[in-house]
């Protein structure tokens, strides 16, 4: 019994840490590497300030 | 568009309860019923309703409204015109606020993309809200449109997780409509671009080789170029240098032919750091230059060339060279008090500045007190592990060892949470 109760709580903790890794995924990482913009076709005539 | 969506769509764009819109009409729960498409309510009821919300149904209007609107949306994706834009959107409210169409719930759900290309991005959360209340009665075409606006909205506030979630829900919608091709490789090459942001280097790698696909057979080789630039910064990550430069020419030669200045430049950018982060200062700096003295560029485009150049100068002891950049730095930056970046720009010079100067005090204050908290609430990882291993090595350098290895440990923290370890 105490054994079944260890490995339910074991997993508890494994499933809730996974998940808490999932939410807390890196956002914004870049240190001078810039992605296109998603939103834009770049042209050289291009009005748009994003 | 169901006539009962319609009516309640207007009414709760007019700001109308459902009584006020039933007196004397039919009674509230009728139209209610109506609403939810559980009853179909006779031409009479609609057409009393209809006037009552002051629109007109007309379907000769329907058809130009219709061509009307889908211009309007395909000028949402490749047309560079602010000014065209936002005329031809006031000319379809105007007309939507008329007369009843089959593309008004289209167009609502586009104003959330028309609201972030002009950067206004309250409009465009108020507007998410409004057809939250609505989005039950979105078919799937709707309901793609809607994940990948969302998406779009998350993107642009720096929540990436959150807008790949919307993302992979419009992926899902992909096989239950018929859209063009185009449209399919815009959607692949928004997640390869948010895979690239999220570190997900493989699956960055995967969708933008899919787009591409989709893109050459479009001959849109403006796209193509932006592709093979998230390619070169995916390929560059795994370390895959010659790969990622074979990239970062194809953008440049499209660029090119394509007169772009901007591709030709963010590849210019890409190409600098790549060289940067494989010891090679002499290239980088050649091509930081470039960026940099690019004058029809925009100022955060040319900001972020010049904070690169700055540190590369800085990192090969060229401090002359730097103090130089410095200033022409701080120049640009009074020119763009309302870039989103502003403050992150001004951190990084007057690190620099105080650090070439040896203004140890004010440096050690600056980065501790105020620019770490702040990337740590950005969470920029990236800029994080930089600027704290710079100050762990000034530490070090000044013999404060145990400072130094405060700072060392929060350089590799961030970084295993970078990499996911």
């Amino acid at each position: 019994m105490k054994k079944m109760i260890a490995a339910i709580a074991l997993g508890t903790l494994l499933v809730g840490g996974f998940l808490f890794t999932q939410d807390n995924q890196p956002t914004d990482v870049a240190t001078g590497e810039s992605e296109p913009s998603i939103l834009k076709a770049m042209s050289i005539n291009t009005s748009f300030d994003f | 568009m169901e006539i009962g969506s319609f009516i309640k769509l207007q009414r709760v764009k007019q700001g109308m309860t459902q009584e006020e819109l039933a007196d004397g009409i039919v009674s509230m729960s009728y139209l209610s019923k109506i609403e939810n498409q559980r009853t179909e309510a006779s031409p009479e009821v609609i057409s009393m309703l209809c006037t009552r919300l002051g629109i007109e149904l007309d379907s000769d209007k329907d058809i130009t409204i219709k061509e009307k609107c889908e211009n309007w949306f395909n000028m949402l994706f490749e047309v560079n015109d602010k000014k065209e834009i936002t005329e031809t959107y006031n000319e379809l409210s105007e007309l939507l606020a008329l007369v009843r169409s089959d593309s008004l719930m289209m167009f609502e759900i586009h104003k959330i993309r028309y609201f972030l290309i002009l950067g206004e991005y309250d409009n465009a959360l108020e507007q998410i809200n409004k057809l939250n209340e609505v989005s039950g009665s979105f078919d799937s075409l709707h309901l793609f449109y809607w994940y990948k606006f969302k998406g779009n909205y998350s993107s642009l506030n720096s929540e990436f997780a959150q807008a790949m979630r919307m993302y992979k829900h419009a992926e899902d919608k992909l096989n239950q409509i018929k859209l063009d091709e185009e449209q399919v490789a815009d959607l692949q090459y928004t997640m390869a671009v948010t895979h690239s942001k999220l570190r997900n280097t493989l699956e960055s790698i995967e969708y933008a080789n899919k787009a591409i696909d989709l893109f050459q057979k479009e001959y849109n080789f403006i796209r193509c170029a932006q592709c093979h630039i998230v390619l070169g910064i995916s390929y560059r990550r795994i370390k895959m240098y010659d790969k990622a430069i074979k990239h970062y020419n194809l953008a440049r030669h499209l660029g090119e032919l394509n007169k772009s200045k901007q591709v030709i430049q963010l590849t210019n950018q890409n190409l600098g750091y790549l060289y940067s982060s494989v010891g090679d200062s002499k290239e980088a700096i050649k091509h930081f230059i470039e960026v940099v003295e690019d004058e029809k560029l925009e100022i955060n485009e040319r900001l972020l060339g010049l904070t690169n150049l700055i540190k590369e100068y800085y990192k090969i002891q060229n401090f002359d060279q730097a103090t130089k950049e410095l200033e022409r730095a701080k120049h640009l930056l009074q020119l763009s008090t309302d870039n989103v970046n502003h403050r992150l720009y001004e951190y990084i010079i007057h690190t620099f500045s105080y650090a070439i100067s040896e203004q140890h005090e004010q440096f050690t204050s600056l980065v501790m007190e105020e620019f770490l908290p702040y990337l740590q609430k950005r969470k920029d990882y990236g800029n994080l592990i930089v600027y704290s291993n710079m100050l762990a090595k000034h530490f070090e350098k000044v013999g404060r060892y145990k400072d130094s290895v405060k700072y060392y440990k929060l350089a590799n923290l961030t970084y295993e949470e970078v990499v996911n370890i």
